[in-house]
């Protein structure tokens, strides 16, 4: 007895799966933003840390956000594959998306690396040792809110890798390609939300 | 244990690791949370014998000095507030009650909800490690306020390297936190889901059982409130282990950060907390009063504006923590308001049990000492800590701990012991012994009270709160205050000894136990009460059509005084 | 039988004033519930006629005792919060004019108090340090600079009804004033340790020359 049984004891309209991530999704712009507002106020309160954000790779990250915006199409092209069952052109489409995940890591280390080789780091004791230690926080800031969200960007492709895999071994359940989609396009919006206000800021 | 399901044949540990029935899994969260909080009980008694008889060898700790008071004091209030509350109000009861009360076989999401089990299982086995590292325990208060919670409170443990501070007790409470965390919100998405997709055929939202209504809207606002706290953690377990300052002023940093971000989720989590109880008794008295909840509709709408007010008063905590105090005037004002709404709530209660037929069970006993302390005693002396200016006195003494004891034990025990009491029959088969359960009812009446009123005597006096002692303190060692502290010891020392009274009652009553006769000797309305005791897996033989509201009791029209949901009238 | 210690600061009996009128409102509110409570337990065996008792809580006529408790209770609590927002203002939001300015370093485990020195001014050369015990001039208004080295503390003079936290990399300024000499203990408020039962130190208020005299001495040595 499980909950496959739904229309037999359940009568709502609902979809659950799709439900149940919108609930995710919400909770985690929840911690998402609680990120940002930390962010905003203390640029506010340290108006000099525009000079930091002159460090980040903006041209790395302007193509970051293209490669998510594309992968975001791919996920809406699996979607639509999903609805009419094609397991291949599912499988085919998922695979791009999650390529486009692997770019995006991908570029994400060759920044980390760069700016980790300039002495920015989580502590980045080269600046403290120059007295700059509000512009620490500016990194700080940068790991953690970038790298939770390369965590969710692995989170993601992982999920979608599984989710894949479920529907071509047993061509069913193809209302989770849906719910892994919108994950992938919370994801997304996060990023463009990060980018402009790390990045861009000056 | 007489748990009648297809799983009959297997054995226990086969049903731990494998069963995905959430009653079963409700179970789980039962023992798993009474076993944490049976430390957190004995931490409270030791602590507090420390107090009042600083020269006494406790039997397992002996003299316990500074260090160890700490300890014991931000783990009792650690597994207290997030464990224990969370654990029996919205794990349990919610696991337990929601489907089998919406009238469905099982949760939305049952490998969903078994994952959540083992999230929950894992903070506790990983709180439990964090007092045997180094440090022996997390000992910076609850509230975890860095800096002090960034370094290591001035233990001289190893606390250099990253693998020093990794493997600290600062680093795993934190993680067993956020595990829990993740725990609930699994819990809370599938709440959720279930309430508004298997409902019973014919159980439309506003014939919905108040305490699923309860456990659901909590999860919301819990979901909703802990993001930023998650984020805090995240930049706090950074602070210990990465060398990033994000707490830190000389780095840019702020103290004051965490204060907010901790009590925007701390905050809403005591309504959180909160709303399940009231959903309990809601249950309970519409029971025994044999008469229909007064206000369902006024209830949801009151819990409901009070939930999003919750989210707006969290700086109270916070008035002379270095706020801006104009804000901490509109934080003020908005707490007053806030007690308007629970005001209306209770009156609700008690508007229920105004000229009815009440039967004075032991659920019922219970359930309406809940509602007398916790409304005059905890409510009413929020008023005097939501007016700022008395707030400056009264922050971090006695009268603080007094209050917030008063809000919780109420609504955690008193109310969770009258849920317990009520449906303990359903889940074994059979009856509590009565007359344990009437001396654990009244011990703990009587000795929370003499633990409760003596602290807040003790706080209008100036004593500080975590003190590790006050002997060597003149202004506090005069008068009657040592006697007050005395008292307060004796009687939480007899209230945690009163528990196992409770406990045993409750293990015997599982295997030896009187039979019930009936699978619904109260004689209630809900859905739960129409399937056998235990309910067998999948909860009901034929599944039940409802056809109207949940509390008909003593209906003009109907020969009984109460109609089942599922019974035509 | 005393409940609070004696009050010797000029806002105290705002203090104590506010804790009473709350005490009685909140009591007869108590009045109210043990009543709402005790009486249905007392008359509960009589027999009720279905029609009087199910009553579902609905519509104005229903809910109007309800509506005017709760307006009741609004009209206290607002009470309240006008009656403390005159010394919420005065103690948080403005600072009278000082009469001598003292500096409080909370430190893990014992109060730095930093006198102004000969020149009467903070944050100069000839400041004074002087450890948990501080001494202060009656009848005179006290300027008091808050902050703390390590982690957060709290500076608690029971007697004077003062409280407010001192964080690490923040002054904050707040006063006080005493109406009566005496040596009265201050303690730290918030959780700093295991010292934190420790810090305990007093405040010494003495009549205007022999404060005099007595900073003298300490300018000395």
């Amino acid at each position: 007895m499980n909950t496959t049984s739904l229309s037999k004891i359940a009568w709502n309209r609902i979809p659950q799966a799709r439900f149940a991530m919108w609930t995710l999704i919400a909770g985690e712009f929840v911690i998402f933003g609680g990120l940002i507002v930390v962010y905003l106020l203390n640029r506010m309160k340290y108006p000099g840390w525009g000079e930091m954000a002159m460090h980040t790779n903006v041209v790395a990250g302007t193509i970051n956000t293209f490669v998510l915006l594309t992968s975001s199409f791919f996920v809406v092209k699996a979607h639509e594959a999903a609805v009419k069952k094609n397991v291949e052109k599912v499988k085919f489409w998922i695979w791009l998306t999650i390529l486009c995940a692997l770019i995006f890591l991908g570029i994400k280390a060759y920044e980390y690396t760069h700016e980790i080789h300039l002495g920015f780091t989580l502590s980045s004791p080269a600046l403290l040792e120059q007295g700059k230690h509000v512009e620490t926080l500016y990194w700080a800031l940068y790991y953690t809110m970038t790298g939770l969200h390369g965590l969710h960007v692995v989170g993601g492709a992982l999920a979608l890798f599984f989710v894949m895999r479920n529907v071509a071994k047993t061509k069913s359940y193809f209302h989770r390609i849906e719910a892994a989609g919108l994950y992938w396009h919370m994801v997304d919006i996060i990023w463009i939300f990060l980018f402009p206000l790390i990045y861009l800021i000056h | 244990m007489t748990m009648s399901t297809t799983h009959e044949n297997k054995g226990f540990w086969h049903r731990f690791f494998f069963s995905l029935d959430h009653k079963d899994i409700g179970l789980q969260y039962l023992i798993t949370t009474m076993f944490i909080a049976f430390f957190a009980g004995i931490f409270a008694m030791v602590f507090r014998i420390h107090l009042a008889f600083p020269d006494y060898h406790i039997p397992l700790f002996g003299i316990i000095d500074a260090k160890e008071y700490n300890i014991l004091v931000t783990n009792h209030g650690l597994i207290m507030v997030l464990w224990l509350s969370m654990g029996i109000l919205l794990a349990t009861a919610g696991n337990y009650l929601i489907p089998t009360m919406l009238g469905t076989d099982d949760m939305a999401f049952p490998k969903l909800n078994k994952l959540s089990y083992w999230f929950f299982l894992l903070s506790v086995i990983i709180l439990i490690i964090s007092f045997f590292l180094p440090q022996k325990g997390f000992g910076g208060g609850w509230t975890l306020y860095p800096p002090l919670s960034v370094g290591d409170f001035g233990y001289n443990t190893p606390y250099k390297t990253f693998s020093d501070r990794f493997f600290s007790s600062n680093t795993f409470v934190l993680l067993a936190i956020a595990l829990e965390f993740v725990a609930l919100l699994m819990g809370g998405i599938n709440f959720m889901v279930t309430l508004f997709n298997k409902r019973a055929k014919g159980m439309g939202l506003l014939q919905v059982p108040l305490l699923v209504w309860m456990i659901v809207i909590a999860s919301i606002l819990f979901m909703f409130s802990v993001g930023p706290l998650v984020a805090g953690t995240f930049m706090l377990l950074l602070d210990i282990n990465a060398g990033t300052g994000f707490y830190d002023a000389s780095r840019g940093g702020d103290p004051l950060l965490w204060e907010h971000l901790f009590w925007f989720f701390g905050h809403p989590e005591v309504y959180v907390i909160l709303l399940p109880g009231l959903g309990i008794l809601a249950e309970v008295i519409t029971t025994n009063a044999r008469k229909t909840l007064f206000g369902y509709k006024f209830i949801l709408v009151l819990v409901l504006i009070a939930t999003v007010l919750s989210l707006m008063v969290w700086a109270h905590h916070q008035f002379v923590a270095g706020v801006d105090p104009r804000a901490a005037t509109v934080f003020g004002i908005l707490t007053i308001i806030i007690s308007l709404p629970f005001a209306g709530v209770i009156l609700s209660f008690l508007a229920t049990l105004w000229k009815s037929n009440l039967r004075l069970t032991l659920p019922m006993k219970w359930a309406m000492s809940a509602i007398v302390l916790f409304t005059i005693l905890g409510g009413f002396t929020g008023l005097h800590l939501g007016a700022a200016l008395f707030d400056m006195y009264a922050h971090d003494t006695s009268f603080v701990v007094a209050h917030f004891h008063y809000t919780l034990i109420p609504v955690v025990i008193f109310a969770g012991m009258a849920g317990f009491y009520h449906w303990f029959n359903k889940f074994s088969g059979r009856e509590l012994n009565q007359f344990l359960g009437n001396l654990h009812f009244w011990l703990t009446f009587i000795f929370f009270n003499g633990f409760g009123i003596p602290l807040f005597l003790l706080g209008l006096a100036g004593q500080p709160r975590r003190y590790a002692g006050y002997d060597h303190i003149p202004y506090l060692s005069e008068g009657y205050l040592p006697l007050l502290r005395e008292i307060a010891t004796i009687s939480a020392v007899i209230l945690v000894l009163s528990q196992f009274i409770f406990i045993f009652n409750f293990i015997w009553s599982v295997y030896k136990g009187k039979k019930v006769t009936s699978n619904n000797p109260w004689q209630s309305t809900t859905l739960e009460w129409q399937t056998s005791s235990p309910p067998p897996h999948g909860n009901f033989e034929v599944y039940p059509v409802v056809y109207h509201g949940p509390y008909e009791y003593n209906r003009p029209g109907v020969d009984k005084d109460f109609l089942p949901q599922n019974q035509k009238i | 039988m005393k409940i609070f210690p004696e009050n010797v600061s000029v806002y105290g009996d705002d203090i104590d004033f506010l804790f009473w009128l709350i005490t009685i409102v909140a009591g007869l509110a108590t009045l109210i519930v043990l009543f709402l409570v005790i009486y249905p337990v007392l008359t509960r065996k009589k027999h009720k006629a279905k029609e009087n008792i199910y009553v579902k809580g609905e519509g104005f006529k229903q809910l109007k005792w309800i509506y005017l408790a709760i307006f009741v209770m609004a009209v206290a609590d607002f009470s309240f919060l006008i009656i403390e927002s005159d010394g919420w203002i005065k103690t948080q939001e403005t600072l009278p004019e000082k009469d001598f300015h003292v500096a409080i370093v909370g430190k893990q485990w014992l109060w730095e108090i930093i006198y102004p020195g000969p020149d009467g001014k903070l944050y100069t050369s000839d400041d004074v340090k002087k450890f948990n015990t501080m001494i202060v001039p009656q009848d005179a208004v006290i300027h008091m600079d808050l902050t703390a080295y390590d982690v957060l503390h709290s500076v608690f003079i029971p007697h004077a009804r003062f409280k407010f936290d001192c964080l690490p990399g923040r002054k904050i300024t707040r006063w006080v004033e005493f109406t009566k000499s005496g040596e009265y203990p201050m303690v730290c408020a918030e959780m700093c340790g295991v010292g934190h039962s420790r810090m305990v130190g007093k405040v010494v208020v003495l009549p205007q020359e022999k404060f005099e005299k007595e900073l003298a001495k300490i300018y000395k040595k």
